[in-house]
């Protein structure tokens, strides 16, 4: 246990020092500010069209986050060969690398709990409502986080990062469309098309199921996301989380640096 | 004498590219380091030395053969925990200043926090770099990274010290200093396996080497032993004995310009001595004729590439 967190420190420090990180967390506080700006909040339901909105955004930051750092922790130390004075000392390497994811669900933690603070004040501010539900969005905005964290740092084993990011970014658009259109084509076209959408459609988790943006942006108005809710999501992610790890330690204990 | 670390039939190969052929990195290779000793490894490039500090380390993983470490065989954490490791070119997360890198090092090693700091100061000011304790690393220079990879291969008192070419990007200065380090370290009981291409540098250290070619121990053994064993003997004279030249022994040859030294073979040297006397020279002494590493490390590559090895 306190090796896992000192690797995972380690990754919060080395975010604390990337340029990067800090500029993809201004650029989302940003555009969260200049949400009234555009012209469509001038009109209709403005609370709603602003969580929606920043919560979109807290998305796709999740997501850029996630890949980056899910894509290049290893592979960077295996890069520079930081990895030879690291994996040379009295470590495991299931330590190491778990730590390192643990690491990075640290440092998504800390800035969704920030993009939590910079909505729910500017929410209050502009709308004198203090809206808790965005906690639940941002909950499982962190859930699919992790599910594209462990899946890209099990590609950084054998690919580099440029591949890696390209993996997660497929995985992540074919595992949200997978109960439309995946679905649809499981059962409608050619066999082998059908075969290979099958195929996808019930080794790849439904991300969609964790977008519940639309939901919370409402005002859960419609549907409500209850605990239970929240539960089965929590263990959809652990679940696809934890099988990703145990590959990627799996590959990464054989693999010679 | 107990041996720290012995390696028996290693053999691992690589596939270079997609298509290549796998390409034997070591093969077969079998070595011993003796517990105080300082071992050279030595070897051309490519001949596999830092495939075998690798294994040893369990950075890569051999196809087979053993590997036992302080009398266990395997590689465990708990080995682990008694080797330092100096890696060739040694990187560090350049935004981090020395003080914090061996802390977090000292961690990897579960030392306490109370032993860490008086432990930071002692190694700091070991590799010269007390004033540059808190600067980041990324205004060092490659000689001071280097410094700095000595001193965190020695954060937990190592038993076992593996150093990869620990003069790398030293000035002649720092050389003179990192082999203080180690002639203190070997005084301390520390066991020390130096894979280096500055043969000078093994020759000045090392107590015994270890010769390896295309992944094959191709000679081993006490550096002295190695040296001496190749049954040459020099003749020194008083005065240059320029007639001798026609009658001497096949095996016999003059070294340098002045013609007042003879080496030949110990099988020569009888014959010699008569020679030189019956013609009225004079012996100022005869001596067993000690290569130079360079010489003998040579001998023994080319003897290898050229398939002579017995």
């Amino acid at each position: 246990m306190r090796l896992l967190g000192v690797f995972a420190w380690s990754v919060v420090e080395d975010a604390m020092h990337r340029k990067v990180f800090y500029i993809i967390l201004a650029l989302t506080v940003l555009m969260i500010f200049l949400i009234p700006l555009l012209p469509s909040a001038q009109v209709g339901v403005q609370l709603d069209l602003m969580r929606e909105a920043a919560l979109g955004l807290t998305t796709i930051m999740a997501f850029v986050l996630a890949i980056i750092m899910g894509g290049t922790s290893i592979a960077r130390d295996a890069e520079q060969r930081t990895i030879y004075n690291i994996i040379s000392k009295p470590v495991q390497r299931w330590q190491y690398y778990l730590g390192k994811f643990l690491g990075i669900m640290l440092v998504l933690v800390i800035t969704l709990a920030l993009i939590f603070i910079v909505i729910g004040v500017f929410v209050l501010a502009k709308f004198r409502v203090f809206d808790p539900g965005l906690a639940k969005a941002l909950f499982t905005i962190f859930l699919e986080a992790s599910i594209l964290t462990s899946l890209t740092m099990m590609a950084s084993v054998y690919l580099s990062p440029l591949v890696c990011v390209f993996v997660g970014i497929l995985f992540y658009v074919v595992a949200h469309v997978k109960g439309g259109y995946l679905y649809d084509a499981m059962n409608n076209g050619n066999p082998i098309a059908r075969i290979g959408a099958g195929f996808l459609y019930y080794i790849l988790p439904n991300l969609e199921r964790f977008n519940i943006n639309e939901t919370i942006a409402h005002g859960e108005s419609v549907f409500r996301v209850g605990l239970l809710d929240l539960i089965l999501l929590t263990l959809m992610a652990a679940a696809f989380t934890g099988i990703f790890l145990y590959l990627g330690i799996f590959l990464f204990s054989r693999r010679d640096l | 004498m107990a041996a720290v670390l012995r390696i028996e039939n290693l053999k691992k190969s690589y596939r270079t590219g997609r298509k290549s052929p796998r390409r034997e990195a070591i093969d077969g290779l079998n070595l011993q380091v003796d517990a105080g000793q300082i071992l050279g490894l030595l070897g051309p490039n490519g001949a596999g030395k830092t495939t075998t500090l690798k294994s040893v380390l369990g950075l890569v993983n051999p196809d087979s053969g053993d590997i036992w470490l302080f009398g266990e065989q395997g590689i465990n954490a708990k080995a682990r925990k008694k080797i330092g490791f100096l890696p060739e070119q040694p990187y560090f997360e350049l935004y981090l200043t020395p003080r914090k890198l061996l802390k977090y090092f000292g961690k990897l090693f579960g030392l306490q926090p109370s032993g860490i700091e008086a432990r930071i100061s002692h190694l700091l000011s070991l590799v010269g770099l007390t004033e540059e304790a808190d600067l980041s690393l990324n205004r060092f220079s490659k000689g001071m990274l280097q410094r700095m990879g000595i001193a965190q291969a020695l954060i937990s008192e190592p038993e076992f010290l593996i150093l990869d070419e620990p003069s790398s990007g030293l000035d002649p200065l720092g050389k003179v200093h990192i082999r203080g380090i180690l002639e203190d370290l070997r005084q301390g009981g520390t066991t020390i396996l130096i894979s280096s291409h500055q043969l000078s540098e093994i020759e000045d250290i090392c107590d015994a080497v270890a010769i390896i070619d295309r992944g094959r121990n191709v000679a081993s053994g006490c550096l002295d032993e190695l040296l001496l064993s190749e049954d040459r003997y020099e003749i020194s004279l008083l005065e240059p004995a320029l007639d001798l030249s026609a009658e001497l022994p096949p095996s016999a040859k003059w070294v340098g310009e002045e013609k007042d030294r003879l080496s030949l073979r110990r099988v020569d040297l009888n014959d010699a001595l008569k020679l030189i006397i019956d013609n009225g020279a004079s012996i100022a002494g005869v001596r067993e004729e000690r290569l130079s590493l360079e010489e003998y490390f040579t001998n023994r590559v080319k003897g290898s590439s050229e398939g002579t090895e017995e």
